[in-house]
């Protein structure tokens, strides 16, 4: 089958979606970036085809052993990727231990590491073991990283080393870790992953009659803040502002004005009815009002960044944040704490605003036109859509305000459109 | 004579000193620093405060005087601020200081003050952390890099990259494109000291130093931003620029320059009996 893969290469996140001639999407993937950036959209695309494979197989395997298998066929296949990248992990930090730590505390410090991973080995195998775990972070850096961290503070006291130790090893080798290479396609897992969900005959006939599919990229379109170091020639690189505008019409076909509050910019995009922009501004290089403030925010109270919506939620009296800089802002969300005032109020003055900072980039940009579209990662944040619908029927009277779940993939989205375009053409 | 106690209240640490003070012959009698690390700050400060004391084995202290956010410690005598305390304390670790560069983990500021510790002017950066010590520590984590090793390594910098302000909550990507680029380490640690240096260098200049410029707070340490302090004052061939002078307790000048004004304040006030026993809050 032939299919267009889009890539959005993000400063936070890299996306791609395949999509099949029909435009129809077939899968998507997201990771972390970093610093190998053609690994960060390998890995994407790996994600994406492996999603595309899941789908596909969706309906096969319902009917061969119902959602639940599937649920844990899809979970055990999580569960051997994240195998090879901790037994990496594990051995970079152990050459690690080998060339820095000081010889008197090798012992202690391979012990205690020992002891982290024989506990994260075992908090995998209930995972998989449970029907709905508890919700992780999809990138490995994150999902071992705070794994990690949390273990190392049980295990260093009793094992005679510091916590610090033991963090500044992960933070030396996570790096490296990510930056290798490592095999965790559908194909390279699948087997292991069926046996680990002793999964039945029928399941295994669905998913050896799917791998046999073959998935043929017809084009390919990188797009995105890195996307001047994807290795595509320069033909299937578009700009983020265009794939952002035609990935919001594709979504939503009414779309005139875009906001998409990324992780790491913001932008305000105006487009016409065939979803070519007419108009756009941006900010970046300041994480004040880009969704990187929530998630500073989100460390600084010891919370996931999905937890913060909900809280702010609960607010009655929101408190007005004074400062602009996040890292001040974290200072004065400090402050204020201690101060006696109340989590939900703080933060939905944080909220608020990061919004107030979008909307002034959308009035420069030629101000809001109907049907809207919200994108990017804070559009999932209930708290910041509450907020965007206030301050939009405030200043601009009755919107249309389109959100989609899966709006962080509009870049990638409007990318691999462009691919297909391209293909058409 | 007197004994006191000085708790400067940082963002990111805690640091506390014990001190003899009196006959001629003031002395630091042990220090100790906690580290906030998202911590409830009074439990940082019992924390620093007890290492002090201990340190010093003192059962009772004259005064107990804080600094910085220090102002709700629940067993403080008095507070200071944080001017006066690190002009204080900068000049009792160096005589010659006449300008206290304190660089913190969110703010850099200059005291300007004459050989007696009194203030003539004062500067801060702006409301923006970008360059700030939390923004060093966040860097040479993403480096993969010890806070300790980041002065050695900025040393050994080949070809020092230029670096603009950066935000210091998006640095993570701009050191990853870097790192992408291919720059070593060093050359971006460096860079980054080059790029903080310049900032404090117009912080002093818009005070017209005259005399030792005496850097405290936790970044005193990091050699690598010392010497481009050194560089970014001193443009090639220029005479008469500042000299820049540190010392081994410079990350406690403002706890240093607290209780060196505890003893004072207590001298002039005449105050009578402890204001703090080992056993009153054990």
């Amino acid at each position: 089958m032939r299919c267009f893969v889009g890539i959005d290469l993000g400063s936070t996140t890299t996306k791609a979606v395949v999509l099949d001639t029909e435009g129809r999407v077939l899968g998507r993937g997201i990771t972390n970036s970093r610093s190998n950036y053609d690994l960060a959209a390998e890995v994407a695309r790996t994600e994406a085809f492996v999603s595309a494979r899941f789908n596909h197989l969706e309906r096969e395997v319902e009917r061969a052993g119902g959602a639940a298998a599937l649920a844990r066929l899809l979970r055990a296949f999580r569960m051997e990727q994240m195998k090879v990248q901790l037994a990496n992990l594990r051995a970079r930090i152990g050459d690690e231990i080998g060339r820095t730590v000081a010889p008197g505390r090798r012992a202690a410090a391979a012990s205690a590491v020992e002891e982290i991973f024989r506990r994260i080995d075992g908090e995998e195998e209930r995972r998989l073991a449970e029907e709905s775990p508890p919700a992780r972070s999809d990138f490995f850096r994150d999902a071992a990283g705070s794994a990690y961290a949390r273990l190392a503070e049980e295990v260093a006291a009793p094992a005679g080393v510091t916590f610090d130790l033991l963090l500044g090893l992960y933070d030396k080798c996570i790096v490296a870790v990510e930056n290798e290479p490592l095999a965790l396609g559908f194909r390279e897992h699948i087997g292991q992953a069926l046996h680990r969900a002793e999964a039945s005959g029928a399941v295994r006939a669905a998913v050896e009659a799917s791998a046999t599919a073959e998935l043929e990229v017809a084009g390919t379109v990188g797009t995105g803040y890195g996307r001047a170091r994807l290795p595509f020639p320069k033909e299937q690189v578009r700009s983020e502002i265009l794939c952002h505008g035609l990935g919001a019409h594709v979504l939503f076909p009414g779309t005139r004005t875009v906001l998409d509050i990324g992780g790491q910019d913001t932008k305000a995009i105006q487009v016409d009815a065939r979803g070519i922009v007419t108009g756009f501004q941006m900010n970046d290089r300041c994480a004040a009002g880009c969704g990187r403030y929530l998630g500073y925010i989100a460390d600084e109270m010891n919370m996931g960044l999905h937890e913060l919506g909900p809280l702010a939620l609960q607010s009655r009296r929101p408190v007005k944040i004074s400062s602009t800089c996040t890292v001040f802002a974290g200072a004065e969300l400090r402050e204020r704490l201690s101060l006696g005032e109340k989590r939900e109020d703080i933060l939905a003055g944080l909220h608020r605003a990061v919004i107030l900072r979008a909307m002034s980039l959308l009035a420069r940009s030629g101000g809001i036109q109907d049907e809207f579209t919200f994108t990017g990662g804070v559009a999932r944040n209930e708290a910041g859509v509450r907020a965007l619908e206030g301050l939009v029927a405030e200043n601009y009277g009755p919107r249309r305000i389109n959100i989609s779940a899966d709006s962080i993939y509009t870049g990638a989205l409007g990318a691999a459109h462009f691919a297909r375009r391209g293909a058409a053409a | 004579m007197s004994v006191t106690a000085g708790l400067d209240v940082g963002s990111s640490a805690v640091k506390a000193v014990v001190m003899r003070v009196g006959e001629g012959a003031d002395e630091v009698l042990a220090h100790g620093l906690a580290r906030v690390r998202r911590r409830n700050v009074a439990q940082v400060i019992e924390e620093a405060f007890e290492a002090a004391v201990e340190g010093a084995g003192v059962e009772t202290l004259d005064y107990v005087a804080t600094t910085g956010e220090g102002e709700e410690a629940p067993f403080a005598t008095g507070h200071f601020y944080g001017m006066t305390t690190h002009a204080r304390g900068a000049l009792f670790l160096e005589p010659r200081a006449r300008v206290v560069l304190d660089v913190g983990a969110l703010h850099a500021r200059a005291v300007a003050m004459d050989g007696r510790g009194k203030v003539l002017g004062y500067k801060m950066t702006s409301q923006c952390a970008s360059g700030s010590g939390q923004f060093l520590e966040n860097i040479a984590r993403y480096l993969g890099v010890s806070q300790a090793d980041i002065g050695a390594l900025s040393l050994t910098a080949q070809k020092p990259e230029t670096v603009s302000s950066i935000c210091a909550v998006l640095a993570e990507t701009d050191v990853i494109n870097m790192v992408s680029r291919g720059l070593a380490a060093p050359d971006i640690l460096r860079g980054i000291h080059d790029s903080m240096a310049g900032r404090f260098a117009r912080l002093l200049q818009s005070l017209r130093v005259e005399g030792a410029v005496f850097v405290s707070g936790g970044l005193a340490a990091d050699d690598g931003l010392a010497a481009a302090l050194q560089r970014a004052l001193a443009p090639e061939g220029a005479r008469g620029t500042p000299e820049i002078v540190r010392h081994p307790l410079s990350a406690f000048a403002g706890a240093i320059g607290a209780a060196l004004w505890g003893a004072f304040r207590r001298e002039k006030v005449g105050m009578g009996g402890p204001a703090w026993t080992a056993t009153a809050t054990a």
